[in-house]
């Protein structure tokens, strides 16, 4: 698995850092912007999307003096794709674990 | 906000104590997930093993045996060797429920919020989840 990955997870698991994603799923923005829908700093914010841009969620794009934050949906699908890997992982143990219980019952009880 | 956690319930046709000791004895733990290192023990490291095709041993799953509350809470930290050591938590419940046991698997740190996502793409990964419980939901009610 890419680093970027568990790069993607520590992002995600901040809620500032999510809402800031959902405010950049509506349209590209500056840090001045998004500063503006938080009550933080822009320090405070610029750190929260540097987080974000190392977990492959957003990237930056120069436009002119400006530096413009936007979203990377790919990025967001492998780390999605991660939860749908584990959801499995468990699916299959949890099933196997059943199995293994029923088959020692029965040997116990024939 | 949601915690970012994965959490599965699954009914068992058996007493606590037995579903405990296949989550913590090397010997059953081979039998459902992959052979054990050794039993686990509160507070020390464990490890879950496979043999390659070339006949050497290899971890799969490993991390510390956090908290060990026989017969009804158990607490690993975990991970596996795709997400190269970074590690999230297990946190397996046992209750008593209908002479059975109900036991729920609570996984946190993989990563977001399944409960409440405010984007379209995580809209969508919960209607993912949705599905994976009416299918867990129907195997553990077969």
């Amino acid at each position: 698995m890419a680093p970027s990955v568990q790069e993607g997870f520590r992002a995600l698991a901040d809620p500032t850092r999510r809402q800031i994603l959902m405010h950049l799923s509506m349209q590209d923005m500056t840090i001045g912007e998004v500063a503006e829908k938080f009550e933080m700093t822009r320090a405070a914010v610029k750190k929260h999307l540097v987080v974000l841009e190392q977990g492959k969620l957003i990237s930056v794009h120069n436009m002119g003096r400006e530096r413009i934050n936007r979203l990377e949906p790919l990025g967001l699908k492998s780390v999605a794709d991660w939860f749908n890997y584990f959801s499995r992982f468990w699916d299959e143990r949890l099933a196997n674990l059943k199995h293994a219980i029923e088959n020692e019952k029965e040997q116990k009880d024939g | 906000m949601a915690e970012t956690e994965l959490t599965k319930t699954v009914y068992l046709d058996a007493p606590r104590d037995t579903v405990w000791a296949f989550l913590t004895e090397k010997d059953k733990l081979a039998k459902w997930f992959h052979p054990a290192a050794a039993d686990l023990a509160e507070g020390e490291d464990y490890a879950l093993l496979e043999t390659d095709d070339s006949g050497n041993t290899v971890k799969l799953c490993w991390g510390t045996v956090l908290k060990m509350d026989r017969p009804t809470n158990l607490v690993w930290s975990f991970t596996i060797k795709p997400l190269g050591g970074a590690m999230t938590t297990v946190t397996w419940t046992l209750e008593d429920s209908h002479g059975g046991t109900r036991l729920t698997l609570r996984h946190e740190g993989i990563g977001m919020a399944a409960g409440e996502a405010p984007l379209g793409l995580l809209t969508a990964l919960d209607a993912g989840w949705d599905a994976h419980f009416a299918d867990l939901r129907k195997a553990t009610s077969a």
